[in-house]
């Protein structure tokens, strides 16, 4: 589930826990780091991420590829 | 098998996870990475949101397209985690067979062949019928010798 944010500039992403796990969530944003403020919480069955002060240049793609890069890491 | 939402350069659909293991829609998602984004949802009863979006703009038919592929690589993962998990033995078997001979061990030792004597004739073949079962009635021992003696011409 991709909610949207308080802050239109933000993005907001729910992550599934029984699809996502954590450990995931935390190396991409690890490797995505350089280019938004990322924080998470766990709320209910999502753990939630939100970007803040994105990068212009990928702001379009950003919320789309992270979603993308977190299932690549999903395999084991 | 399932309802498809196409919008806004996304097609959604639903996957039973009775029909298809996770693992299968793990595995194709990951074959899928460098052709669409893709996000998954649980959802209940056992179902599993997919949503395909395109990395470039598509057309309603490509998207459709996208997801009979997506589909097609599903049923190929789980046929291959099928056939993997019932090869699981034999395979196991095989592969610690090579790593044994490639360690330089021998062939799993056969059980030793049980040497029979002839001398001590354990099925009793060297016993004379007679001896074995008594007498026999005359016809028979007629019957016996004629079929000897045509055997000898």
């Amino acid at each position: 589930m991709k909610g949207k944010s308080a802050n239109p500039e933000n993005i907001l992403i729910s992550f599934d826990k029984k699809l996502y796990n954590l450990k995931a969530i935390k190396l991409a944003i690890k490797e995505y780091q350089n280019l938004a403020n990322f924080s998470f919480r766990q709320k209910n069955n999502y753990i939630q991420v939100e970007l803040k002060n994105i990068d212009k240049e990928v702001r379009p793609i950003i919320k789309d590829e992270f979603c993308n890069y977190v299932l690549s890491l999903m395999r084991p | 098998m399932n309802q498809t939402e196409i919008k806004n350069n996304t097609t959604k659909f639903f996957l039973n996870l009775q029909d298809y293991p996770l693992e299968a829609i793990y595995g194709t998602a990951y074959v899928f990475l460098d052709k669409a984004y893709l996000f998954l949802v649980s959802r209940p009863a056992k179902k599993i949101e997919v949503s395909l979006k395109g990395k470039k703009k598509l057309t309603k038919k490509q998207l459709e397209n996208l997801k009979g592929e997506f589909l097609n690589e599903l049923l190929n993962y789980s046929l291959r985690i099928n056939l993997a998990k019932h090869n699981r033995k034999i395979r196991e078997y095989i592969v610690s067979q090579a790593l044994f001979a490639a360690l330089g061990g021998e062939e799993i030792a056969e059980e030793p062949e049980e040497k029979f004597e002839y001398e001590k004739d354990p099925l009793g073949i060297a016993i004379p019928w007679e001896e074995k079962y008594g007498q026999k009635s005359k016809k028979s021992t007629k019957k016996k010798s004629k079929s000897v003696t045509k055997k000898k011409k």
